[in-house]
């Protein structure tokens, strides 16, 4: 009966949070298109006017017009939980979410690379939450806006806390921190002996004060980044001939970031100047806790004993300028940035054992030296607006960068020290580019585009080589490289009805002095878009083509041909019912020729090709049951192709023929089935519960490595605002 | 809300065609309930700003015509939904374009296909935490980049779909300056670091070095020499599933005994029949660049 007296307009009120709060796209706010029961009273209570009832069709809308969530992560939980439009305090507006639970696990097959992949755990968890501050007026005595948003605290792989805390006029603070735990089995670099265990900390804070200020903003940030924990690495002893040893590393690395700025405006023109300091230190240290032999035939080397330190400390100061001004018919903005970055660095490695022939071996190595980096980049960008349909931008860049440096080297066998060699290099890479744009918008339906693009690289390397106690004993090279490249991009835009879209580009290139064979050299990019939307519908398709091909085909040559189409659709049929679906296909074969060595032949009759066929589909639906309970099912999965071969290599193949075949296509399947429902069980609070399915399926194997595994993952939640 | 109806009955109405935000509120009151929230309500609660600078008309233009016409889109100054793209980004930059993040915004992509400011930012009813986007996060560009959603679902990934980092870590989707790598030309919309670096050693420092042996690929063509950095099903974000064939790309014996053009055969003991010889980096550790090796042994 309660339920009967409610007006429209309260049902509408109800459908806000939906709309403004929750997890953007159509079906995620449809799920949140559930009656609120308490609105319209509690909303009384605190002193609300009534909605006017024309509101509730454009709230209705504002609930359908997003579309599913794309992605297929369960945790936090989409659904809406609490009063949409928060509670009162004060001046102040408050909304707040918080889903806690416990996330399971149970996997099977290869756990090293599940946790490469996904990596959730077991245990309790605050899957995620939200908490908005808003002060009504504008005017809060020591804030206006706090927003808080956490994600997978408590243990989960993934987690990020994002905070901003802002007073009109006066600061604004943003805070962003994310904890990643990486674990990497390493098979596909080393066999496992490159094992990383992880943990890599980011956090980044920035204070803007006088945010708003027509004169000045002063900003001052810190950012700090560091990766810990236990690793494997690999040390090749006692020779460059000999067996790579799998060695414990600990991964000790830090950066820290500082930032000050200052923005003027005066005379319509913007300056900026920053200046950063950012100092980072590396000490990780690697050893060997017991001996180990060597696995390769004929090859008898044991390394008994193993330590290596290698710290590496210094610091990347900068600064970045810029000015800008946007004036009625024309635009101006420029930068200017330059950092010199420094570094200093020793090693002392220390091995003993036997060496691949079986004599006893001890080997010291110790290295010194420092390297410097400055790196200078300037940008210029000049935009003329003839009339109101044509913009005409031209943008000039030139950026040189300068890396130099010198090792010492000296390598000590029993104890005997050797002759130092002292190793100089640099690297520089000036480029110079300008780039001319020309848009029209001929019509509201009929927009095109043109660019011309030239680029001018010089590339200096110079290595040089001494040994300081022989006099006479300098070497050096020097390798000079000019590139170019010209360019040419157009397309356009066609709008045939309101809510269709169109879009074709196109791009050619060519690059003369390319530095690899993979460089694009002869290239073009062909690409269409086309979407048509509605409030409940979108659906979109899209084509890019990149192909680098360089003919003829010759041991310096390579060439690739990548395609990727795909085609989306997003469907609100109704308040409780929503499809997402999309399908990608992405293509790539490549093929360059090779020559190396094999079973001490020379080998000059093979091509490096690789094809891969990657078909890519994603699905989803949303059910609301009743207005309790929201139902999310969905599958993704990624499966390649290959070329289409049964086998990795033909039957009959043998030598270095059957080596190449069984590495020029890889197929597998990785699937993602998931469930999740959710039910509301006051209106602040819900229960939620969900699982999702990993299946990671490899067709071949690659070097007897069989990295297959499947997974269970879930997790029951409360999701609870107060 | 009655305090913040009264901030907005502060605003000034003014000559040339200005109503203030007030006026709005009567048949607008789904925007005005919740624009306390909005970041343009500063612009309301500062009450000192000139009518073109204040509430709805700061963007919307002045909105006598449209009261008197008792409403219709044709008779707002800026309505957006019927305006041509280029229009909605010059309303939209009268304010922002002294944001240095959106200064190549006339030549970027997105401007230049068509897609402008209202495609990816809903003003009034955005779902997102931050930066009044139009759909939650990364789901915003995914709408159109439904090939760069399904490289994210691949099994190796950087965590976007985790909620751990957005497109936006590494691209400025307003444009950006020319890249400092691959010939300052492509791609167009990667962000460069505070030391004019690609966007991938923001988070992967200890891969910028300096370094006294660089590998020059790294620093000249970027990270995408090697890695595909949404996904990949390749672990590591390789391109290619085995070590070998991602290095035998560029070494493949084509150089002429420069560093430059082409790279040099490797020794006879690189045997590729042996399995030693077939995992590159077991002994060339420091792929990226190292200090104590030329060859990256360590």
């Amino acid at each position: 009966m309660r339920m009967a007296t409610r007006t429209r307009d309260c049902a509408a009120r109800a459908l806000v949070p939906a709309a403004s709060r929750l997890i953007g796209t159509p079906a995620a706010r449809a799920g949140g298109l559930v009656y609120r029961k308490q609105t319209c009273r509690d909303e009384s209570r605190h002193g609300r006017h009534q909605c006017p009832r024309h509101v509730l069709p454009i709230l209705i809308l504002m609930a359908c017009a997003g579309l599913l969530p794309a992605q297929q992560v369960l945790a936090p939980t989409g659904e809406p939980v609490g009063s949409p439009r928060g509670e009162d305090a004060g001046s102040y507006n408050i909304t707040d979410s918080f889903e806690t639970g416990y996330r399971f696990a149970t996997i099977g097959g290869n756990d090293g690379l599940y946790r490469s992949d996904i990596n959730f755990g077991n245990g309790l968890r605050l899957l995620g939450s939200t908490l908005t501050i808003d002060s009504k007026d504008g005017h809060g005595r020591y804030f206006d806006e706090i927003l808080l948003t956490t994600i997978g605290l408590g243990n989960d792989p993934y987690e990020s806390v994002i905070l901003r805390v802002h007073k009109n006029r006066l600061y604004r603070y943003d805070m962003n921190w994310r904890e990643n735990r990486f674990f990497d089995p390493g098979v596909a670099i080393s066999g496992g002996g490159h094992l990383l265990n992880t943990t890599r900390l980011l956090q980044d804070h920035d204070l803007t004060l006088l945010p708003d200020n027509s004169r000045a903003q002063f900003d001052v940030g810190y950012s700090r980044n560091t990766q810990t924990g236990p690793g494997l690495t690999t040390a090749q002893e006692f020779d460059t001939q000999s067996a790579a040893f799998p060695v414990f590393t600990d991964v000790r690395q830090q950066w820290n970031d500082f930032r000050l700025g200052v923005t003027l405006h005066a005379a319509g023109f913007t300056i900026l100047a920053r200046r950063t300091w950012e100092f980072f230190k590396q000490d990780n240290v690697d050893n060997l806790t017991g001996s180990e032999g060597s696995t390769e035939p004929n090859d008898l080397s044991v390394l008994q004993q193993f330590s290596r330190a290698q710290p590496y400390h210094g610091s990347n100061p900068s600064w970045l300028g810029s000015l800008f001004t946007n004036r009625q018919r024309w635009a101006v903005n420029a930068r200017l940035s330059y950092a010199s970055g420094d570094g200093n660095f020793a090693l002392d490695e220390l091995a003993t054992g036997l060496d691949r022939f079986g004599g006893a071996a001890n080997r010291e190595i110790l290295v010194s030296g420092s390297a410097q980096r400055p790196a200078l980049a300037g940008d210029f960008n000049l935009s003329l607006f003839p009339s109101d349909k044509l913009s005409i931008v031209n943008h000039t860049a030139v950026s040189n960068t300068r890396i130099d440096g010198d090792s010492y080297y000296t390598e000590y066998d029993y104890g005997t020290g050797g002759l130092t060699s002292l190793s100089f290099n640099f690297l520089g890479v000036r480029t110079v580019s300008n780039r001319t744009d020309l848009h029209y918008s001929a019509k509201k339906w009929l927009g095109l585009y043109a660019g011309y693009t030239y680029s001018d690289r010089r590339i200096r390397v110079l290595e040089a080589e001494s040994i300081p106690s022989i006099a006479n004993s300098s070497l050096s090279n020097f390798y000079p490289q000019e590139s170019t490249l010209s360019s040419v991009a157009a397309g356009l835009r066609l709008q045939p009805v309101k809510g269709w879209t169109v879009n074709l580009e196109g791009e050619g290139g060519h690059a003369s002095g390319a530095l690899t064979p993979i460089s694009d050299r002869n290239y073009h990019t062909l690409g269409g878009r086309t979407q048509y939307r509605t409030k409940k519908l979108q659906v979109g398709a899209t084509y890019r083509e990149v192909y680098n091909e360089n003919a003829p085909l010759s041991f310096t040559t390579y060439s690739s041909r990548s395609r990727q189409a795909g085609g989306s659709a997003s469907w609100q049929v109704n308040r409780w019912l929503t499809f997402d679906t999309s399908y990608s296909k992405l293509h790539l074969d490549s093929v360059g020729g090779l020559q190396f060595f094999a079973a001490s032949q020379f080998q000059t009759a093979y091509d490096s090709i690789y094809i891969s066929n990657i078909h890519a589909a994603n699905a989803g639906a949303r059910f609301a049951i009743g207005r309790r309970a929201d139902l999310l099912v969905g599958y993704s999965i990624t499966k390649d192709t290959g070329d289409g071969r049964a086998t990795a290599a033909p039957s009959g193949a043998s030598g270095v023929a059957a080596l190449l075949d069984s590495v020029q296509t890889f197929p597998l399947t990785y699937q993602s089935p998931m469930a999740r429902v959710s039910i509301r069980i006051t209106p602040k609070l819900r229960w939620n519960a969900a699982w999702q399915y990993y299946g990671y399926n490899e067709q071949f194997q690659l070097f007897s490595y069989y990295e297959n595994y499947h997974a269970h993952t879930g997790f029951t939640s409360l999701q609870w605002s107060f | 809300m009655l305090l913040s109806s009264a901030a907005m009955a502060q605003t000034p109405p003014a000559a040339a065609g200005f109503v203030g935000s007030n006026a709005c509120n009567t048949c607008h009151a789904d925007v005005w309930s919740t624009f306390y929230k909005n970041p343009h309500y500063q612009s309301l609660a500062a009450g000192d700003r000139p009518p073109a600078e204040t509430g709805c008309e700061s963007c919307h233009g002045p909105g006598q015509a449209h009261v008197a016409a008792r409403g219709g889109k044709a008779t707002i100054a800026h309505a957006f939904s019927i305006m041509q793209p280029k229009a909605t980004m010059e309303v939209c930059l009268t304010c922002h374009a002294k944001d240095l993040q959106k200064s190549n915004i006339r030549r970027s992509e997105h401007t230049l296909n068509g897609v402008t400011c209202t495609d990816c930012h809903s003003i009034h009813h955005s779902p997102s935490a931050k930066f009044l986007l139009a759909k939650q996060r990364s789901e915003t560009c995914f709408a159109c980049h439904s090939t760069v959603r399904a490289q994210f679902d691949m099994p190796s990934k950087h965590r976007v779909n985790e909620g751990f980092m957005d497109c936006w870590d590494c691209h400025n989707p307003h444009g950006t300056f020319a890249p400092t790598w691959r010939m300052g030309s492509r791609p167009h919309m990667v962000e460069q670091t505070a030391f004019n670096d690609e966007a991938c050693l923001k988070c992967h420092s200890d891969k910028r070095g300096p370094f006294v042996f660089e590998h020059p690929p790294t620093v000249v063509e970027g990270c995408e020499t090697c890695h595909y950095p949404h996904g990949s099903t390749n672990g590591r974000l390789l391109q290619r599933p085995v070590t070998m064939t991602l290095c035998l790309g560029c070494h493949n014996g084509g150089g002429t005994g420069t560093r430059l053009a082409g790279v040099d055969i490797q020794t006879a003991q690189h045997n590729l029949l042996d399995p030693k010889y077939q995992r590159c980096t077991t002994c060339h550790v420091r792929i990226h660049g190292s200090n104590a090796s030329a060859f990256f042994l360590r």
